[in-house]
């Protein structure tokens, strides 16, 4: 094809993405007032139930919905993600829908090492107009507004407006944090929280109970330093977002969570009261003891290997890391969770919350009806139960009592009951400007370390902000 | 219509174009062209998602860089671990090189043993010593508890202040039995008679190893820097890895800030223009380095 052509040709792609867009937009404006609905019911509840008492050998209680579209021959779509341990259980549904209802197709998984190498994959194959991979994972925030934003991949709404049950399957919160431009750019497979686990028998041994409120905390943290146990093991050294953590916990800890997604998106100065006491907060904590020395200098295998063998009592991580938790403590430990303590005086237990791994479809896929039929499988009212009973992690949405009873029978861990309890209140850890992004990781490393103040660092949050200047995109 | 001559002179270079050639269309396509490319980017806009870029900027993204203090700060990191990194790498080397050039016990599985770092994978090197540095279960705090030094534990990676020597460390580590091997290849082939010479005339160990073996040694000693220099200058696995520039930007290299640019960030024509400040400052050290060499009496001929 001729450079000349080509451009013709691309030109009518962007013509007919406009054209949708459109269409999807309308679309979007319709549905607004069912989303408002759903988004008030998650406000008054959406507790996961208990299981219920049935015995016997029990099964997946939903029905595995059959597709609208299925492949006219033999088809296989890909998938690239970046989350090894998630690849058996997507490969399990897939084989499942396969078996079921689509003998045609096949989903070929490749599981980056990390999140960065997908993205620079990801990147790069759209910069090229690849029509591989079908399915992108992306994470909410920077990374969904940017394939957004760049028209790369395709708008959930048509298909949340064929199909309002799957919708509905979903946490609308979750959702809301997903539509960017008022398009639904994604659909999250699990929820994860950031919660507390601590050593039950430590705490038992040193007569200490679990702490409701930050003051109590600090009083663990200095009986047990003076007993030489390091209180938490915080691996602020992982990645870019664990320095964040504490900051994300206070402001959800006074509510100011949509304060700091106005100042995100540059309608609020990040120098406003509430968020320079929650980098007061964070200073705070790094001076306070409670952490294991350096925590800057830790990863999360070092705080795991420091927490199992006894050395900490507590250990601030994700749900996404129970299973190497419990790989790596010995079998007489008793492992508990709790939601980090209220951060002012009658204020509620702020637990971070997070949708993790999120599902999309490239614009250019060759197959994007059945990309989403993929999807739906994988994320819908079945596939969410076989996907967190695999892995432990919460569903996205609501799962009847009959599903967890279901789920236990084989992950066996009464931690998971507890999680799903903790779910409706999190508060969302997700950041949409890279450049505020990457001044907030940089501005909390230097509250940990000292060497900068809280206000100079919001300033310097506030700078980068500003300099990003007017959003080209908005959120919820 | 060709000349008689010129049709002579084709036919004698055609071979050589004929060999040349591929290499040359390798070379185009891979090294030229993106080079090209990213100079060209460098003088754009673009997030790297679009198929085409943004507008033309001129020399925006040069300007950018030169008022942002992480680009400085970037670029003094990456010429500290170079000024660092190469004299230790290729001193210990020579002198590990000179060491095991004499008739030592066991010098083949010292050799050996000094290059297991060279051939170990990066990242098990950095798996290892983000181990050795924990500052609470690590290695390195652990010995000195041990051995009574406990007030000097510290959080190496943790602390601005330490993160960039643990790295450099970590770095001289895994590529000084690199440096040992060329050098000791070197002193292998230097004329053992200039040698001998110098020891009939009675020049003790000190004096044979710093008046004779050094300077005949200079080209190579050379040679080992650039690569020292050009591999410190390009550094990015390690870095990434094991602080991915932090903290605050303390171990911030040119390599590490132009990955956060362009696939963080999506500034891929601040990206590129960083590129082309890294590859600059290679090629000039690299050509410094050929002139220093090409005046010295030895210029050339190692």
């Amino acid at each position: 094809m001729s450079k000349a052509k080509r451009r013709t040709h691309h030109g009518d792609a962007r013509e007919m993405s406009r054209r949708k867009l459109l269409q999807l937009g309308l679309l979007s404006t319709a549905a607004t007032p069912l989303l408002r609905a759903a988004r008030a019911t998650a406000q008054t509840g959406g507790a996961q139930p208990s299981a219920s008492k049935a015995t016997g050998e029990l099964k997946n209680p939903v029905e595995f919905k059959a597709p609208k579209v299925k492949a006219s021959g033999p088809t296989t779509i890909s998938f690239w993600q970046y989350v090894g341990f998630h690849v058996d259980v997507q490969k399990f549904i897939a084989e499942e829908y396969k078996k079921r209802h689509d003998p045609n197709l096949s989903l070929e998984i490749t599981a980056f090492p990390g999140l960065n190498e997908q993205r620079v994959g990801v990147k790069s194959a759209l910069a090229a107009q690849s029509p591989t991979p079908d399915i992108i994972a992306i994470e909410p925030g920077a990374y969904a507004v940017d394939v957004s934003a760049s028209g790369s991949v395709i708008d959930f709404t048509k298909v949340f407006a064929e199909d309002p049950e799957y919708k509905r399957g979903f946490w609308p919160n979750a959702i809301e944090l997903l539509t960017i431009n008022g398009a639904v750019v994604s659909v999250p497979a699990v929820t994860n929280t950031v919660i507390v686990y601590y050593n039950r028998g430590v705490f038992q041994q040193h007569g200490l109970e679990v702490p409701n409120t930050l003051d109590e905390l600090k009083k663990i943290g200095a009986a047990l330093n003076a007993k030489g146990i390091m209180p938490i093991a915080y691996p602020a050294g992982q990645d870019r977002n664990f320095p964040i953590f504490p900051y994300y916990t206070y402001l959800g800890g006074i509510k100011a969570d949509k304060l700091m997604r106005e100042a995100d998106l540059g309608l609020k100065p990040w120098t406003s009261p509430e968020l320079v006491a929650g980098a007061e907060f964070v200073e705070m904590m790094a001076k306070s003891g409670l952490y294991a020395k350096g925590p800057l200098g830790i990863k999360e295998p070092d705080a795991i290997q420091i927490f199992a063998t006894g050395k900490s009592a507590m250990f601030w991580g994700g749900q996404w890391m129970r299973r190497s938790i419990r790989a790596a403590l010995p079998p007489n430990f008793d492992l508990g969770i709790f939601p980090f303590p209220a951060v002012v005086a009658g204020g509620h237990k702020p637990v971070l919350s997070s949708v993790g791994i999120t599902l999309t479809v490239n614009a250019r896929s060759k197959h994007p009806d059945l990309a989403f039929e993929m999807i739906k499988a994988i994320t819908g009212a079945w596939g969410k139960i076989e996907y967190t009973r695999n892995l432990g992690l919460s569903p996205n949405g609501p799962i009847s009592a009959d599903a967890i009873a279901y789920q236990m029978q084989s992950l066996k861990d009464p931690l998971y009951p507890e999680f799903l309890k903790l779910q409706p209140t999190g508060t969302t850890r997700v950041i949409f400007t890279p450049a505020v992004e990457e001044a907030v990781t940089q501005g909390m490393q230097a509250l940990i370390t000292g060497s900068k103040t809280p206000k100079a660092v919001m300033e310097s949050v506030e700078a980068a902000s500003q300099k990003v200047g007017a959003r080209k995109f908005r959120t919820g | 219509m060709l000349s008689l001559a010129a049709r002579r002179s084709w036919r004698r270079h055609a071979a050589g174009y004929a060999f040349a050639g591929p290499a040359l269309v390798i070379l185009a396509a891979f090294l030229v062209y993106p080079i090209g490319y990213s100079v060209w980017l460098s003088f754009h806009e673009w997030d790297g998602y679009t198929p085409r870029w943004g507008p033309f900027v001129g020399l925006e993204n040069y300007r950018a860089l030169a008022g942002d203090e992480v680009f400085w700060k970037a670029t003094l990191n990456s010429i500290v671990f170079v000024a660092v990194r190469t004299p230790l790498e290729v001193g210990l080397g020579f002198l590990l090189a000179l060491l095991l050039n004499r008739r030592l016990v066991a010098r083949s599985l010292l050799r050996t043993l000094f290059f297991v770092p060279v051939v170990m994978s990066l990242i098990v090197v950095t798996i290892i010593f983000q181990r050795v540095f924990e500052p609470n279960t690590g290695l390195l705090n652990t010995f000195l508890r041990a051995v009574g030094l406990g007030a000097f534990t510290h959080p190496w990676l943790g602390d601005p202040a330490t993160a960039l020597p643990a790295v450099i460390a970590v770095s001289v580590w895994k590529n000084v039995g690199f440096s040992l091997v060329i050098l000791l290849a070197g002193l292998q082939g230097l004329p053992q008679d200039v040698v001998e010479a110098a020891r009939v005339d009675g020049a003790n160990a000190w004096q044979l190893t710093l008046r004779v073996i050094t300077p005949l040694m200079r080209p190579i000693l050379a040679l080992t820097a650039l690569l020292s220099i050009i591999g410190g200058l390009k550094v990015f696995d390690l870095v990434f890895i094991m602080t991915r520039g932090g903290p605050t930007y303390s171990t911030e290299v040119l390599a590490t800030m132009l990955y956060r640019e362009a696939f963080e960030l999506n500034h891929m024509g601040i990206a590129s223009a960083v590129a082309v400040i890294l590859v600059a400052l290679v090629l000039s050290i690299a050509r410094v380095q050929t002139l220093v060499l090409d005046k010295s009496p030895e210029g050339g001929k190692a």
